[in-house]
């Protein structure tokens, strides 16, 4: 039972994090039909960012702040200087992201030192709930619950609020939004740049979570948020968070059970989910 | 017989061949191990570049995972004259089974994630690759990790000028193989679906067929590359399956001219003479180190401002004269 427990929150807690990575770049993908590969860039910044002002002030909160900041202007400075010149055309964007994710990541090289860095969870979220023989590591819960927080607050502001309402109308039917005089543009950019952030937060909240970062960190993780993104259905907010808690806890299990086939497991979903849904679990209507 | 050479004789192919003739015998001038080492890599590379052009040049498919179908030949080739003796049938053999593991892996590929949106192959073949370099890492017994090991090759190919011939021989093989490939009906329809896809599928043509057939040669011709790269280098470990690689090769096609086959040779020498002068740098100072960085860069602002390549700008540019000089004339 325990084992059971721990596992799951495990998962629940990778999933999390996938999650926030995943959001972006379905959100992106949906809205301008923008695979940006440059996220996992953005994550390893913000990982970085944070854990630097981190370890200078021991303020966690301080580096979620940061981290969070660092993925809005990295946000603004990709999608004007990157994704803007290339608009419109599928190969160059694919092929200029990836660029810039190699830039970022070498650049994280110069500017922190290419050595891997070690990090703790702060100590208000150091150590452990026991409840009978369950053990529940703090940090863990912590990242689960900022994690489904995170998912209601973007729910609701896409389900209640005007600017919902226009974001999801341009990930169906962009032209339309346009002619209502709405500056999909615009809109685009404060997607980008939320994404960017979101990014930057699970950078910043993995490093506690996995103990050390290092640059290539960043795509490492990218792939596992490509593959939520195509088990989730390209576009869709909801089923990204259902694909990153699926391939979260089958890692997590597979990790214990058959560590050999732990990376494995979630390309078998992906394999298995485009053999017979190629359009994703959860496919957006439009 | 001799009338159909002499009309496949074009003024072009005539300059290749004259190139050719001219790499033939630089290697009697030039007998410095090194320098013919690096020419050698040159052809290696210039031959992974082409497959790769076979994809992202004329049919506007985006592999991020090349580096798997190279990787697959090297270990391939690797395990065989290791686990068994450095004779030539052994190395024939290891050949057989790259080019096999290279065009199954990917067929699968191919026909999981060609009919979806490009997108869709961009991705699946970045996460495969990641697979394999985990496989690579993982599985020491067979590759014994990250720290790779050397081996021993055929006696007759341990001469540096016998395998810069090879090397010739195999890219210039290759290079009419698939012009010849490409100036056929076959590629015809290959460019009709990167100009576009859903007339192309509207004039009664399977796509996806094409498309996967298509990929399978190149991963099979990027597999060979692997086997002669690792004849050159006689030593693997997993850098084979980086990124880095797929990048390097991403690289040299795109400098050198997407869809034209001679751009991607170009590049290839460009970038591997640019790496060589670059690691040579590296003394003087640390940044050169991270010359991903420059190569990132460089990498962007040529997608951005010569979509074309060198070889593709230098093209449209004499076209774009002698259409004007056409048009004078006629104004006249």
């Amino acid at each position: 039972m325990d084992l059971i427990v721990s596992l799951t929150v495990n998962g629940l807690a990778t999933g999390m994090l996938i999650f926030l990575l995943a959001a972006g770049l379905t959100l992106i993908f949906g809205l301008m039909s923008v695979l940006n590969f440059a996220h996992g860039g953005l994550f390893i910044w913000g990982a970085y960012a944070g854990v630097s002002i981190y370890a200078v002030t021991d303020s966690f909160l301080l580096a979620i702040i940061l981290a969070i900041i660092t993925g809005l202007v990295l946000g603004l400075i990709t999608e004007r200087l990157i994704i803007r010149p290339v608009y419109g055309n599928h190969i160059q964007q694919i092929l200029i992201t990836l660029g810039f994710m190699l830039v970022l990541q070498e650049l994280i090289k110069v500017v922190f030192g290419p050595d891997q860095k070690a990090v703790y969870p702060p100590a208000w979220l150091e150590g452990s709930f026991q409840m009978g023989d369950v053990i529940l590591i703090k940090y863990r819960l912590f990242i689960i619950a900022i994690g489904f927080l995170l998912f209601l607050i973007i729910f609701l502001i896409l389900k209640k609020t005007r600017i919902g309402l226009i974001v999801r109308a341009g990930v169906m039917n962009r032209e339309m939004v346009q002619t209502l005089g709405i500056n999909i543009r615009f809109v685009f950019m404060a997607v980008f740049m939320v994404g960017a952030a979101l990014a930057a937060l699970s950078g910043v909240l993995h490093a506690p979570y996995s103990g050390v970062i290092y640059a290539e960190m960043g795509l490492e993780f990218s792939i596992l948020a490509f593959i939520v993104v195509v088990i989730g259905g390209m576009g869709s907010f909801t089923g990204s968070l259902l694909a990153a808690i699926l391939v979260g806890l089958a890692q997590a299990y597979m990790a214990y059970y058959v560590p050999a086939l732990s990376l494995a497991v979630n390309m078998l979903i992906m394999t298995v989910v485009l053999i017979f849904r190629p359009q994703g679990l959860f496919k957006v209507k439009g | 017989m001799i009338g159909l050479i002499l009309r496949s004789m074009t003024k072009s192919n005539l300059i290749y061949l004259g190139v050719a003739v001219i790499l033939l015998i630089l290697p009697f001038i030039l007998t410095g191990r090194s320098v013919q080492f690096m020419i050698t890599q040159i052809f290696i590379f210039a031959i992974f570049a082409m497959s790769y052009d076979l994809l992202l040049g004329y049919t506007g498919i985006i592999s991020f995972g090349h580096a798997m179908f190279f990787g697959i030949g090297a270990y391939t080739t690797a395990i065989f004259m290791d686990r068994f003796d450095a004779s030539i049938f052994a190395l024939l053999v290891a050949i057989l089974v790259a080019v096999l593991f290279a065009a199954v892996v990917s067929f699968i590929v191919g026909i999981l994630t060609l009919r979806l949106k490009s997108h869709f192959y961009a991705m699946l073949t970045l996460a495969f690759a990641g697979l394999f370099l985990v496989a690579a890492e993982k599985w020491r017994s067979l590759t014994k990790g990250n720290d790779g090991f050397t081996f021993k090759i055929p006696e007759f190919l341990r001469d540096s000028t016998t395998l810069y011939i090879v090397s010739l021989v195999c890219l210039v093989l290759i290079f009419f193989g698939l012009r010849r490939l490409t100036n056929s009906p076959f590629g015809r329809v290959l460019v009709a679906i990167r100009e576009n896809e859903n007339r192309t599928e509207s004039l009664g043509f399977k796509v996806l067929h094409y498309k996967v057939l298509v990929s399978v040669v190149s991963g099979v011709v990027a597999s060979f590359a692997g086997v002669l790269y690792m004849l050159s280098l006689r030593f693997v470990n997993t850098s084979v399956f980086h990124t880095d690689v797929t990048i390097d090769v991403l690289l040299m096609t795109i400098i050198g001219g997407v869809g034209t086959l001679v751009g991607p040779i170009l590049g290839a020498a460009l970038i591997e003479l640019a790496h060589h002068w670059i690691s040579g740098l590296a003394d003087v100072h640390w940044i050169f180190e991270r010359w991903i960085i420059l190569y990132g860069t460089v990498y962007i602002l040529v997608v951005i401002f010569f979509p074309l390549g060198l070889v593709g700008t230098i093209r449209s540019k004499l076209s774009g004269r002698s259409k004007k000089q056409h048009t004078t004339k006629k104004a006249s």
